[in-house]
């Protein structure tokens, strides 16, 4: 198993630590992953897609020819750039002029799209060819008695037929399996596939509006479930997730929303024995309480 | 009442070119139930976009902003019961927007023309040092040399050659 690790652009900025668990966990349980050297913003759906629809797949395909060259899947943590990169695979595959227009732009860098190479979630990836019974066997820290709620990234489910890789598509089921196989126990609540209402320009445009969306999603966690912490696979559910507590907070004067969140792999690092000041240290909710009981020290 | 005495009667052509045909929306409010951002305020209220292409209201369009706010999930894509392409829509009225009115052009594209990225990968050595990686991500940042040929390729887009004074090396 080999696979191109696109690293999109938060994940490396915002948060290393994200990077770092995924760089330690994946190759360990027999994932290999290579660089893709070069590359850029997936891109953004905020940014060329939203100005120039040939420039941004030209953007994409800057990203897919470095995979292409080294004949890997790409696999990606991120949300946005999951689907961004596969609806840009489809339309260049479904549309040849597009195609010939987007390989006239990339040819004086030496660079082509032939479409030969994949595009995955790294929740496919865990889930389908490392399997839930290899992580089981590679637990130093099995989360014995932990309650857990599970974030789907709402850009892995719709629109299915592009970048769903779960089933039935309106009840994923992997994240909640990978939780479960780390040994904690997943609750479920009713809000639980809302999406967390931080990617494109909803925060920036409305905040008032997304702050309540994601508060009510809070709301019901904390109402319905005994959950101890929120496990996300999407930097932008992690950032948001974890913000949008501490403003929940402010707006109530206290302190009373603080479910520690994680993406998958830091928390899969954390239960495997790296080191949590590498793979899980940049957050807002303080997860050192529950590491330190994770980890028994 | 709407007032439809100045309209634009291509509008629909010029936007659906790159969204697929949305003639058989009937306004059913699917694609607003399942969105997000039609909590916001302004509400993003799809359909009522949708109308304003297939009505040719031009000028009301422009002056709209609720299509910035769709969060990018897609839900929408999904729920769609006429098989129209909501999400679709709404990036083709974004790209019609920039089109027509430069102030639409997302900051974004030109931190990406600059950097290769929408953050500032090369600014956050210790930050990175910090968890154990290389300072510098193995992407577009380490590379200068083709930094500049991904700026040579932008060059030729319609975006970056109509508006080139957004664009700075």
């Amino acid at each position: 198993m080999k696979y191109g690790f696109f690293l999109g652009c938060n994940v490396p900025a915002v948060r290393p630590d994200v990077e770092r668990a995924i760089r330690l966990t994946m190759p360990a349980l027999g994932a290999e992953l290579v660089d893709l050297e070069g590359s850029v913003c997936c891109p953004a759906f905020g940014a060329f897609p939203s100005a120039d629809e040939t420039a941004g797949l030209a953007v994409s395909a800057w990203n897919f020819s470095i995979a292409e060259e080294m004949g890997v899947d790409l696999v990606t943590e991120c949300g946005s750039c999951y689907s961004s990169l596969r609806i840009a695979r489809k339309k260049l595959l479904e549309d040849g002029e597009k195609r010939e227009a987007v390989n006239r732009l990339l040819k004086p860098a030496g660079k082509s799209f032939s479409g030969t190479v994949a595009v995955r979630h790294i929740i496919d990836v865990l889930y389908n060819d490392v399997g839930t019974e290899t992580i089981r066997g590679a637990l130093k820290f099995p989360l014995e008695g932990v309650n857990a709620t599970v974030q789907y990234p709402c850009h892995t489910l719709f629109p299915s037929e592009i970048v769903g890789f779960d089933s039935p598509p309106g009840r994923p089921r992997m994240l909640q399996e990978l939780v479960e196989a780390l040994g904690a126990t997943v609750q479920t609540y009713s809000r639980e596939l809302q999406c967390c209402g931080g990617a494109g320009g909803f925060t920036k445009g409305s905040f008032a509006g997304a702050s309540e969306f994601a508060f009510k999603k809070l709301d019901a966690m904390k109402k319905e479930t005994d959950a101890e912490l929120i496990v996300v696979s999407c930097i932008t559910c992690l950032e948001h997730m974890d913000r949008m507590q501490n403003e929940m907070n402010k707006k109530n004067g206290d302190s009373a929303c603080a479910f520690p969140v994680f993406d998958y792999n830091q928390l899969l690092a954390v239960c495997m024995g790296f080191d949590p000041s590498q793979v899980a240290s940049i957050s807002t909710i303080p997860r050192d309480g529950l590491i330190a009981r994770i980890t028994r020290s | 009442m709407t007032d439809l005495t100045n309209i634009n009667t291509a509008l629909w052509r010029e936007i659906t070119e790159s969204c697929g045909d949305i003639r058989k929306c009937f306004n059913c409010n699917t694609c607003v139930a399942g969105c997000p951002a039609a909590e916001g305020s302004p509400p993003l209220l799809i359909r009522n976009l949708v109308r304003k292409v297939l009505l040719g209201l031009e000028e009301a369009l422009l002056e709209d902003e609720t299509p910035w706010l769709c969060v990018t999930c897609s839900a929408c894509e999904e729920m769609c019961p006429m098989g129209v392409h909501p999400f679709e829509v709404c990036l083709a009225i974004r790209r019609w927007q920039s089109r027509n009115d430069e102030t639409f052009i997302p900051a974004a594209i030109s931190e990406i023309f600059e950097t290769g990225h929408t953050q500032a990968l090369g600014q956050v050595r210790e930050k990175r040092r910090a968890v154990g990686l290389d300072e510098v991500p193995p992407t577009i940042v380490k590379f200068p040399e083709l930094l500049e040929k991904f700026r040579e390729m932008l060059r030729n887009t319609d975006i970056v050659r109509d508006n080139e004074y957004m664009f700075k090396d």
